[in-house]
C-alpha cells in the first residue's frame, strides 16, 4: 500500500490561509490504514479547520481515492452541492488520491494534507517498511526474494559494499544489510550460486517516468 | 617504470593517497605530493572521499601526472550515472591517466551534501566491466569506440570484513570482471591478513595491503567503533597509548613501518598502499624505517 505521513499542521494552514471554505477527501484504503486519512482524521480536520475560523462545507472518505472514475461517482452522486460550495478541496490521502481530485475539480484549487513517502509492507498494525521501488523490473529471482534496489540505499547488485558491517548499512546501525540477508536467504535455501553470477547493470528504461499501462488495449491485442 | 611494471615485475610496490581539497587553493596538497615524487610507484587521488565535494579525482591526477608521479584515479558510482563514467573515463584516458581504481563509493549521507539524490547506477563489480569493456574498444552498449582506453583497473577489497563470506563472493567477481590489482581496507593484524592472502593467492592479482597510519590511541578506538571492517589490535592502542601524547605519530609511524617490512620480507602481498589521512608528509619517513628509501 502506499505509505502517508500527515504534513506539518502549521505548514498546511500556511499554505491555505488564502482559502475560507474547504472540502475534505479521505481514502478508506491505504490512507485509512496508515491515520492519514480515514473518519478520525477527517473529523480531526474538520476540527482544526474550524477553529481557525474556516469553514468545512463536507467530508467524505472515498472508498479508493487513487480510482478517479470510482471517486468522481461517489462525490458527484452524494455530495456534490457540499464539494461544489468549497472554495479549495483538502485531499487526505496519497499523491495519487490528490490527482485524482485535481482530474475530477479542474476549476478549482486541490491541495494534498499528506506527503506520500513508499509502497508498503505493513507488518504490524500501523508499522510499515518499504520492500519493493516498482522499478519496473522485478529481480527478486536473483536474490533469494529479498529486493536489494529498495533494501540497499545503494541499491548496488553484486554482493555487499565496503560498508556493510557485522550484519549492519554504513547508513545507520538501525538498517540491515540488504545483501547480508540476501547472502543469508541464498545460504538457508542452498542456493548460493545465484550470488556468484556478477548481474548486469540494470535495465532502468523499464521504469520511464511517467508510466501508463492500459490493460485493456493489450488485452485486445492479444485476441487479433 | 609505471605502476602497472611494477607490480607485475614483482617489485614491492608502494602507493600514497592525496586527498583533493574543498576548494582551488592546492598548494598544500601540490607540497605533499612533491615529497612523494621518485618515492612511491603511484599515488591514489580519491574521488570526493567520504561523500565531501572536493576538487575532481581526474582534475587533480592531471596535475600529479604533469608533476611526473603516477596517479591512480579513484572512480566511484556515487555521483554519475553510465553515461557519466564512460565519459569521464574516456577523458580521463586522453589526458594520459592510465590507472583506475573502481568502487561503489560511500553513501552521501556520510558526507557533508547529505540531501544529494544518490546514483548508483551501476556498481564496483559492474565498473570493472564497463572499464574492460572500454579497454576493449566498446561500451557498454556494445557501440564501437573510435579509440579504445589503456587502463589498468582494480578495486578494493576488506579483508576483516564481517561477515567474510559474501565479502569473498565479491572479490572473486571483481576478478572475473577485470580487477588486475586490489588496494584492501586497512589492515592491523598481520595473521589475520596472512589468512585473507592464503585465499587471495589462489587467483591471477596483485594485493596491496591497505595501511592507515594511526595518529592517536583514541583515532584507533573510533575507527574501531565506526569504521566498517577495521579492527586495530588492543596492543597496538595499548602502544599508542604508551607513547604518550606527543609521541603517539611517531609510535604510529613505528608500527605502519614495522608492518610494511613485515609484509615485505614475508612476502605476503604485493606491496603496501599507505593511507596517511592528513599527515601525507610523513610517508617518506614510514618508507625510511621500513627500510624502503
Amino acid at each position: 500500500m502506499i505509505i502517508t505521513e500527515k504534513k506539518d499542521r502549521k505548514h498546511l494552514l500556511e499554505k491555505i490561509k488564502e482559502y475560507n471554505s474547504f472540502f475534505l477527501l479521505g481514502c478508506s484504503e491505504c490512507a485509512s490504514l496508515c491515520g492519514t486519512g480515514g473518519e478520525p482524521e477527517l473529523v480531526e480536520m474538520k476540527e482544526l479547520l474550524e477553529s481557525e475560523g474556516k469553514k468545512v462545507t463536507g467530508t467524505f472518505v472515498a472508498k479508493t481515492g487513487c480510482q478517479v472514475l470510482g471517486t468522481k461517482v461517489e462525490i458527484k452522486k452524494n455530495f456534490k452541492s457540499e464539494a461544489d460550495e468549497a472554495e479549495c478541496i483538502l485531499v487526505m490521502s496519497c499523491g495519487a488520491g490528490t490527482q485524482s481530485a485535481v482530474d475530477i475539480y479542474k476549476d478549482k484549487p486541490v491541495y494534498p494534507t499528506n506527503d506520500s513517502l513508499f509502497l508498503g509492507n505493513m507488518t504490524r498494525m500501523q508499522i510499515f517498511d518499504e520492500r519493493c521501488s516498482l522499478c519496473g523490473e522485478c529481480i527478486l529471482e536473483q536474490t533469494g526474494g529479498i529486493c536489494p534496489v529498495t533494501a540497499c540505499p545503494k541499491g548496488i547488485l553484486n554482493g555487499p559494499c565496503g560498508g556493510t558491517n557485522e550484519g549492519k548499512c554504513e547508513v545507520s546501525p538501525d538498517v540491515d544489510c540488504a545483501w547480508t540477508r540476501i547472502y543469508n536467504r541464498l545460504k538457508a535455501i542452498n542456493r548460493l550460486d545465484d550470488m556468484k553470477e556478477i548481474s548486469k547493470p540494470k535495465n532502468w528504461s523499464a521504469h520511464k517516468k511517467p508510466m501508463t499501462l492500459n490493460v485493456r488495449e493489450k488485452k485486445e491485442e492479444g485476441k487479433k | 617504470m609505471s605502476f602497472k611494471e611494477a607490480l607485475n615485475s614483482g617489485k614491492f610496490t608502494v602507493t600514497a593517497e592525496a586527498g583533493p581539497p574543498k576548494g582551488t587553493d592546492i598548494k598544500k596538497i601540490v607540497h605533499e605530493c612533491e615529497l612523494l615524487k621518485g618515492k612511491v610507484d603511484a599515488v591514489n587521488v580519491t574521488d570526493n572521499q567520504s561523500a565531501v565535494m572536493r576538487i575532481s579525482s581526474t582534475s587533480f591526477c592531471k596535475i600529479i601526472l604533469d608533476m611526473g608521479l603516477e596517479p591512480i584515479l579513484q572512480m566511484t558510482c556515487r555521483d554519475r550515472n553510465r553515461i557519466g563514467l564512460q565519459s569521464d573515463l574516456l577523458g580521463a584516458s586522453i589526458l594520459g591517466i592510465k590507472n583506475v581504481l573502481c568502487m561503489t563509493g560511500d553513501h552521501p549521507n556520510a558526507g557533508d551534501h547529505k540531501e544529494a539524490k544518490t546514483v548508483y547506477d551501476i556498481e564496483s563489480a559492474q565498473l570493472l566491466r564497463v572499464v574492460d569493456g572500454l579497454n576493449n574498444g566498446k561500451d557498454m552498449m556494445g557501440n564501437d569506440l573510435q579509440g579504445a582506453t589503456d587502463f589498468f583497473q582494480g578495486a578494493v577489497v576488506t579483508p576483516e570484513a564481517n561477515p567474510i563470506e559474501p565479502q569473498l563472493m565479491k572479490f572473486e567477481k571483481k576478478i572475473d570482471a577485470g580487477a588486475n590489482f586490489f588496494q584492501t581496507q586497512a589492515i592491523y593484524d598481520i595473521d589475520k591478513f596472512k589468512e585473507f592472502m592464503s585465499h587471495a593467492r589462489k587467483f591471477p592479482v596483485k594485493v596491496l595491503a591497505g595501511l592507515v597510519l594511526l595518529k592517536s590511541a583514541g583515532m584507533a578506538n573510533f575507527m574501531n567503533k565506526f569504521v566498517p571492517g577495521i579492527n586495530v589490535p588492543a596492543e597496538l592502542i595499548g602502544e599508542l597509548k604508551e607513547a604518550g601524547k606527543e609521541k603517539a605519530l611517531d609510535a604510529g609511524i613505528d608500527i605502519m613501518a614495522r608492518h610494511i617490512k613485515q609484509l615485505k620480507d614475508e612476502n605476503i602481498c604485493d606491496g603496501v598502499h599507505i593511507m596517511a589521512i592528513g599527515a601525507e608528509d610523513k610517508v617518506p619517513e614510514i618508507m625510511e624505517r621500513a627500510g624502503l628509501l
